[in-house]
C-alpha cells in the first residue's frame, strides 16, 4: 500500500523528444487512478518513471513520502503489467508466477503455497506446466497478472494491460482487474486509451494530452467538467459538439438564430469575458420541428444504435451531433430545431480552449 | 521451372528429365566431395597389404590395428597426447570467447556505451586481415612473455579470433529480446548480473550453440598458427598431423587413422550441440 506524489515530472528523451511536461498528480493509498489519453501522449513514459525503468529528467517522485528518484527498480515495491505480458518464454507458468519471490530467495514451500493459491484466483491451474507460448493472449495476461499479484506490492502499475486482447475478454479482465484490485487493496496506476475501460476500473481518471496532465477526476466530472476543450472533446462516447458564432448582449446567449436567457452566474461571466465557443453534448440537444424554438439545423444523417440513435445536423455555427431517443426521429433532410438547457452548456473562453463557464 | 515443388501458382509439377540430370550432378559433386573422407576411413582400417593395390580393394578385411598403433606408437608417443592439447585448448577457447563474447555482446546491445556503433565495428575489423599477418608479431609477442609453446598462448590467441564472430552473432539474438521481458525481470527483482544469466542467456541459447559450434571447429582445426607458436608439449593435432607429411616411408594405415581421431570430436560435439538447437523457442510470451 502506498500513496504516491509527482512533483514537477519531466521526461525529455535523449533525442530531444518531451514527453511528459511538468507533470503535478497524486495518487492515493489503495486508489485506483487511471491515466486516460490518446496514443504517444506520454502515459507510458509516466508509468515507467514510477517504476523506475525510466530516469526522470526534472522533478520528484515521492513513494510514501520518500524520494524514489534514483532507486532501481527493484527496490520500490512495485509490480508491472505489461501491454504484450512480457512473460519468461523458457520458464512454465508456475516459475513465471513465481519469479517474484523467486527473485526474492523465498521459502521454497511457501513459493509453492502462494503460486498455487493465486493460480486458482485467476483461473490458470491447468497451465501452470505449460510455457507461455502455449497460451491464448487472455491466458498469458492472467498469467502476467499473477505474477504481479504474487508478492502484494504496494503498488501495481498497468501499461494498457488488455490492448492486445479481444472486445469480449476485456470486458471480462477489467471485472477481474477490479475485483483483485478490492481484494488486495493495493495503489494502482493503470494506463489505457479506452475511456469506457478507465470508466469500468478506475476511481478517478487522469486525462493526459501531449505530456501534459490535463485533469483528474471521476468520469462524471469529466464529462459534466471538463476544463478545457481537449478533455471535453476526448471524454465521451458520442462526440461533443463545438458551435461557433456565439455572442453575449443582456443576459441572453446567442448561438446563431437562437438566443437562450442564461442565469445570473452564467450571465456575470459571460459579461466580464465574452464566449468564443460553446460546447453541448450530445444527449443534451432538445430536438424541435422547424417553427420550434432553437438553432435551425438540418439533420443529415440519421444512425440507429439500438434504443437511441445518433443525429448528425449541419447548423450555420457547425456541425452537430445529437443523440436522441429511437422515438420521433426527424428523417435525413428535414429541417429542425435545437435547443438545450442553459445548465447543460460549457461555455469556452475567448481563446476557444479553456472552459470559462459551464453548469453543474 | 520444374521442379517438384508448389509453384507460384500453387501447382504441383510433374518430374521431369531435367530433374533426373540435376540429380545425378548433384550425387557426382557430393561424391567428389566425399571420396577423400571415404579414403580416410577405408584406409584406417585396411590391411597394411590392401592399402597400395592397384586397382584398389573394394573388399577387404577391416582391421583396428592401425588405430592401436595410431593412439600408443606412431611417431613415438602417438596421438594421444595431442588429441588432448586440441581438447584442452579447444574447450577452453570456445568456454572464453562465447563467455566473453555474449556479455560485450549484452553490454552493446543493452548500455549506452560511448561509441558504440564504432566500437562494435572495430571488434569485427579485428578478423579483416589474414591471420598470416599477424604471425610474426605473435610469435615475437609469445616469445617474449616466454609463452612459446603453452597451452595459454593458443588459447588467449584462438579467444581472440572467435570474439569477434561471437559478439557479432549474439548481439542480433540480443536484440532480438522484447525489451519488457527484461525489464519484467528487474521490477521481479533480478540484478543486472541476474538478469543476463538467468534470463537473457536462455533466451539466446540457440546463438550460444552456433557460435560455440564455430567457434571450436575454427580452434579445431587451426594450423598455420598453432604450427608457429608450438612445437611439442603443446601442440595440436594438426601440428602433429602435419610433421608426418614429406617423411620418407610413411605408414598411411596409422596416418589415417590419426585423421579419423582428428574429426570425430569435432564432429560427436556439433551432432550433440546441434540437437539442443530448438527451433521454436522464440518468444512465444509475446504476441
Ligand atoms: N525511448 C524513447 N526515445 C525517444 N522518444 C520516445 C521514447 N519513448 C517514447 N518516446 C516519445 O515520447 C512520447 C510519449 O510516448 P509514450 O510515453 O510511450 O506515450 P503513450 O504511452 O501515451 O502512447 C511519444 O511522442 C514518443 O514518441
Ligand atoms: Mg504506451
Amino acid at each position: 500500500m502506498a500513496h504516491v506524489e509527482l512533483k514537477s515530472v519531466t521526461k525529455t528523451y535523449p533525442n530531444g523528444a518531451v514527453a511528459v511536461n511538468d507533470l503535478n498528480l497524486e495518487i492515493a493509498t489503495g486508489e485506483f487512478l487511471c491515466v486516460l489519453g490518446p496514443s504517444g501522449c506520454g502515459k507510458s513514459s509516466t508509468l515507467r518513471m514510477i517504476a523506475g525503468l525510466e530516469e526522470i529528467s526534472h522533478g520528484q517522485i515521492l513513494i510514501d513520502g520518500q524520494n524514489v528518484v534514483g532507486k532501481p527498480a527493484r527496490e520500490r515495491d512495485i509490480a508491472m503489467v505489461f501491454e504484450n505480458y512480457a512473460l519468461y518464454p523458457h520458464l512454465n507458468v508456475f516459475n513465471n508466477v513465481a519469479m517474484p519471490l523467486v527473485a526474492r530467495r523465498t521459502d521454497k514451500q511457501e513459493i509453492n503455497d502462494r503460486v498455487t493459491r493465486i493460480a486458482e484466483m485467476l483461473d490458470i491451474t491447468e497451465h501452470l506446466e505449460k510455457r507461455p507460448g502455449k497460451l491464448s493472449g487472455g491466458q498469458r495476461q492472467r498469467v502476467s497478472l499473477a505474477r504481479a499479484m504474487i508478492r502484494r506490492p504496494a503498488m501495481f502499475l498497468m501499461d494498457e494491460p488488455l490492448g492486445h486482447l479481444e472486445e469480449y475478454l476485456r470486458i471480462e479482465l477489467r471485472r477481474e482487474i477490479r475485483a483483485l484490485h478490492e481484494s488486495t487493496g493495493g495503489t494502482t496506476c493503470y494506463i489505457t486509451h479506452d475511456q469506457q475501460e478507465a470508466a469500468a476500473v478506475s476511481d478517478r481518471i487522469a486525462v493526459m494530452s501531449a505530456g501534459e496532465l490535463q485533469q483528474v477526476g471521476t468520469m462524471h466530472d469529466l464529462i459534466n467538467k471538463p476544463v478545457n476543450r481537449f478533455v471535453a472533446e476526448f471524454v465521451g462516447e458520442t462526440p461533443i459538439s463545438i458551435l461557433e458564432d456565439v455572442s453575449f448582449a443582456d443576459g441572453r446567449l446567442t448561438i446563431g438564430d437562437y438566443a437562450i436567457g442564461l442565469n445570473e452566474q452564467a450571465a456575470a461571466a459571460c459579461a466580464a469575458t465574452p464566449p468564443a465557443t460553446v460546447g453541448i453534448r450530445p444527449a443534451d440537444f432538445v430536438l424541435g420541428d422547424a417553427d420550434a424554438t432553437g438553432l435551425s439545423a438540418v439533420a443529415e444523417s440519421v444512425q440507429p444504435m439500438g434504443e437511441t440513435a445518433i443525429v448528425l445536423c449541419k447548423t450555420a455555427c457547425g456541425p452537430a451531433t445529437v443523440l436522441l431517443d429511437q422515438v420521433d426521429l426527424p428523417s435525413e433532410g428535414e429541417s429542425v430545431r435545437l435547443a438545450v438547457d442553459p445548465d447543460n452548456l460549457h461555455l469556452f473562453g475567448p481563446d476557444g480552449l479553456n472552459i470559462m463557464y459551464q453548469g453543474s | 521451372m520444374s521442379a517438384a515443388t508448389l509453384s507460384d501458382t500453387g501447382a504441383v509439377h510433374r518430374f521431369r528429365f531435367g530433374d533426373y540430370a540435376r540429380y545425378l550432378g548433384a550425387a557426382v559433386f557430393v561424391g567428389f566431395c566425399l571420396f577423400p573422407f571415404y579414403m580416410i576411413v577405408s584406409t584406417s582400417v585396411k590391411p597394411e597389404s590392401d592399402i597400395f593395390s592397384f586397382p584398389p580393394s573394394w573388399v577387404f578385411d577391416i582391421t583396428f590395428e592401425n588405430y592401436h598403433s595410431a593412439l600408443f606408437v606412431f611417431g613415438g608417443s602417438g596421438v594421444l597426447p595431442f588429441l588432448i592439447n586440441s581438447i584442452i585448448i579447444t574447450a577452453a577457447s570456445t568456454v572464453l570467447a562465447v563467455g566473453l563474447g555474449s556479455m560485450a555482446a549484452y553490454g552493446l546491445t543493452r548500455f549506452k556505451v560511448v561509441a558504440g556503433d564504432h566500437l562494435f565495428f572495430f571488434i569485427l575489423s579485428t578478423r579483416f586481415a589474414p591471420p598470416v599477418a599477424f604471425i610474426v608479431p605473435l610469435y615475437l609477442m609469445m616469445q617474449r612473455f616466454g609463452l612459446l609453446d603453452t597451452h595459454f598462448a593458443l588459447v588467449a590467441i584462438y579467444t581472440s579470433m572467435n570474439l569477434s564472430l561471437v559478439v557479432w552473432v549474439i548481439r542480433g539474438f540480443f536484440e532480438a529480446i522484447p525489451i519488457e521481458i527484461e525489464e519484467a525481470a528487474q521490477i521481479d527483482g533480478y540484478s543486472r548480473w541476474q538478469i543476463f544469466t538467468k534470463v537473457a542467456l536462455p533466451l539466446v541459447k540457440p546463438g550460444l550453440i552456433t557460435t560455440s559450434i564455430l567457434s571450436a571447429i575454427l580452434a579445431w582445426n587451426e594450423f598455420l598458427i598453432a604450427t608457429v607458436i608450438t612445437q611439442s608439449s603443446s601442440a595440436t593435432l594438426p601440428v602433429y598431423l602435419s610433421s608426418f607429411s614429406g617423411s620418407m616411408g610413411l605408414e598411411w594405415g596409422p596416418y589415417m587413422a590419426v585423421g579419423v581421431m582428428g574429426v570425430l570430436p569435432i564432429m560427436i560435439f556439433t551432432l550433440v550441440l546441434q540437437r539442443h538447437l530448438v527451433r521454436g523457442l522464440t518468444f512465444g510470451a509475446v504476441r
